[in-house]
């Protein structure tokens, strides 16, 4: 049967493929959907067969494609079947016939639009700080010579004991948790920012949730993302707090949300805070990721906020805390990377 | 370790000799540090750690041969504004915009617009005409019947820069708020940006700093000779190479510059050697080395007018207009520090 249907769905597509196509057809595949301006430099590193060399199609060709025409003097419409494509709603499985799209295709129930632009935080990492940075971190190592490495962290276990036979290695002396090797800085790996997460807790949404509303519009519309909530665990009398009340919020940033609002915290926030110290030289997980806070009226000179001020509930703005997720392996790196991009820190420097 | 003991090998073999001078004294410190416990095993004797390039140990009648060093410096000056979208990433940032827009959740429109306000009003004049809350994707209809129509046709000018721009500043455009005054005269709100191309631009004024904003400019000096080079000159004694880099900026264009020289390391370095080797005070000169340090200039120009080093004339080019300048062999030391962009 499937065999059969294959042979006929073969034949129909031969007959499909042997008809001549519409005139319309054609025109289409001929024409190109961008912008017929002339090619800078930049295309040198482009193959020269890419169609942007390739010259405009002709006028008459311009002129007489107008989809929307072609669809509004359609005297009957289409079937949905004939435009529609559904993905399916569950995976099911490598081998089966219908497979999703490909989380890029626009067609995909998983498709994210984006990227909007390139940052201009980014195109200036790209342009001037990477290279500056790999300048200044340079090790050199003589000819013939080359980096120690750094040999087993892990001890081993010493001892006549049969229980050693086989055993995992012992953790490193003085704590059990290993922090990342920093590998000499190349062209490869210079640091840059992979995220940024927003975090606003909000200790009064326990008796009143309106602070857990405007927390999460004020950081949704600072950082563009979504935000996820969270509950408090326990409760503490004293505090008069209650456990499994929502008390935070948080929005979690990605490469290109994250420089966008890296450049407006750089550019348009802190300038604007009066007596603003920096950031704590002391701020960091020592494996790369350096923290900082806004006070609810620093959070208030971000643009989104300041624009509609009055129309938030007075003492009800919140403050929040930023921590940018670089892809440095320790603070010192993450620190050089972020003075780069312009965030000043105070007092002692600790790694 | 095969190449150390090599090097350690080597090393030893040419102790002593005139060309041991060819290892830098940081280096030779720290390959001598290293390989310290094999070299005495092979008593071998150490390599003198106390020469340097300019000061000699004269125990050799022969003259010492060696090379003059130099620093040079590679000032430039940082892209000013970002670059240039190619074509196909204009195109593709606008569908990407307008699909964005079909899929968004629609705008909360009396968060950012109080109701029955003059602003209110205007947004709603203005959204009827562009059909979207967005303001720069051009007259689209993203949850309309039409909103698959999403793509742009050739010539049209919805994904331009400047096109954007222009609806960005009519959108900015606000009626008067006296709301007694219908139709009363608009005055622009937003200031437009200054523009991409400045005047230096249009004057391919090369002594400019405010040409080519997209771009790395970087500063070439003319010598007495008449020649095109980046600013350089001879280290002075022991002089370190990043000291010796702002010594040599302020004697080239003077002070009114507020440079910075990135790192204690050269970047790159250009070795000329010369066909009949001069010998003065014991030292035989077989040729120049130049190690290049580089730097960064924030405010200020250069002024070459009583510069130490007698530069003539000075220049700020972008990388491809330094090649017709100098000559080939320079252009091949230099070209992969100057950046593309």
């Amino acid at each position: 049967m499937a065999l059969r249907e294959a042979v006929s769905s073969f034949r129909t597509a031969s007959r499909a493929a042997l008809r001549p196509l519409p005139q319309y057809h054609t025109n289409a595949l001929a024409v190109r959907y961008n912008s017929t301006a002339a090619l800078d430099s930049a295309s040198e590193d482009l193959e020269p067969s890419s169609s942007f060399g390739a010259s405009a199609p002709q006028e008459d060709l311009v002129a007489q494609f107008d989809p929307l025409s072609w669809s509004r003097g359609r005297k009957k419409q289409l079937p949905p079947s004939r435009y529609r494509y559904r993905p399916p709603k569950y995976y099911r499985g490598p081998l089966h016939p219908n497979q999703p799209p490909p989380e890029s295709d626009p067609a995909s129930r998983a498709f994210r639009p984006g990227p909007f632009m390139k940052t201009r935080l980014e195109q200036t990492h790209e342009a001037t700080i990477a290279a500056d940075y790999m300048t200044l971190v340079y090790q050199h190592y003589p000819p013939g010579t080359r980096p120690s490495k750094s040999g087993q962290r892990l001890r081993e276990w010493v001892g006549d004991s049969p229980y050693f036979e086989n055993r995992p290695l012992r953790a490193p002396r003085g704590g059990t948790t290993l922090s990342p090797v920093r590998k000499p800085i190349t062209f490869r790996n210079v640091p840059r920012i992979t995220g940024v997460t927003v975090h606003s807790f909000c200790k009064d949404g326990i008796s009143e949730s309106a602070y857990i509303h405007v927390a999460s519009m004020i950081v949704q519309s600072v950082t563009n993302v979504r935000c996820q909530t969270h509950e408090s665990r326990t409760t503490v009398q004293q505090w008069a707090y209650k456990a499994r009340r929502t008390v935070a919020v948080k929005a979690k940033l990605d490469v290109d949300d994250a420089h966008d609002f890296l450049g407006k915290t750089i550019d348009m926030v802190m300038p604007k805070i009066k007596d603003y110290s920096g950031v704590s030289g002391t701020s960091g997980d020592s494996c790369g990721n350096i923290s900082f806070g806004f006070t609810p009226e620093q959070v208030a000179y971000y643009p989104e906020v300041e624009a509609i001020f009055d129309q938030y509930p007075p003492q009800m703005i919140p403050g929040f805390h930023v921590t940018v997720h670089t892809s440095a392996v320790n603070d010192r790196d993450a620190r050089l990377l972020l003075e780069a991009y312009g965030i000043p820190f105070y007092g002692k420097h600790v790694n | 370790m095969n190449a150390g003991q090599a090097s350690a090998r080597r090393l030893a073999i040419k102790a002593g000799s005139p060309s041991a001078d060819s290892v830098c004294f940081t280096c030779r410190l720290s390959i001598t540090r290293r390989h310290y416990a094999q070299a005495a095993a092979a008593a071998v004797a150490e390599a003198p750690t106390s020469m340097s390039s300019t000061s000699l140990s004269s125990e050799n009648a022969a003259p010492k041969r060696m090379f003059e060093v130099r620093t040079g410096v590679v000032l430039s000056r940082a892209p000013m504004i970002t670059r240039d979208l190619h074509p196909f990433e204009k195109a593709f940032y606008l569908y990407q915009r307008r699909l964005n827009e079909r899929l968004a959740m629609p705008f909360t429109k009396y968060l950012w617009y109080k109701k029955n306000t003059p602003l209110d009003r205007d947004e709603k004049k203005k959204r009827k005409e562009r059909l979207t809350f967005a303001k720069d994707i051009g007259k689209y209809h993203a949850y309309g019947a039409e909103g698959w129509h999403d793509e742009l046709l050739v010539g049209a000018k919805e994904s331009e820069p400047e096109h954007q721009l222009d609806a960005l500043l009519h959108d900015a455009e606000l009626p008067d708020l006296d709301e007694n005054q219908e139709g009363a005269v608009k005055h622009e709100q937003v200031q437009r940006p200054a523009p991409r191309v400045t005047e230096a631009d249009k004057r391919n004024d090369q002594k400019s700093l405010n040409r080519l904003l997209q771009r790395t400019l970087y500063l070439l000096v003319k010598d007495q000779r008449g020649r095109w080079s980046l600013p350089e000159a001879p280290v002075d004694g022991f002089e370190r190479l990043h000291r010796a880099a702002e010594r040599i900026i302020v004697e080239t264009g003077g002070l009114n510059m507020n440079t910075w020289v990135i790192g204690n390391v050269p970047v790159g370095h250009y070795a000329e050697t010369l066909a009949n080797p001069v010998t003065t005070n014991g030292i035989e000169k077989l040729g120049e080395k130049t190690f290049y340090m580089k730097a960064r200039i924030f405010a200020g120009q250069a002024n070459v007018e009583d510069s130490v080093l007698g530069v003539q004339d000075f220049c700020w080019l972008a990388k491809e207009e330094v090649q017709p300048l100098v000559s080939p062999k320079y252009w091949k030391a230099i070209h992969d520090m100057l950046a593309d962009r």
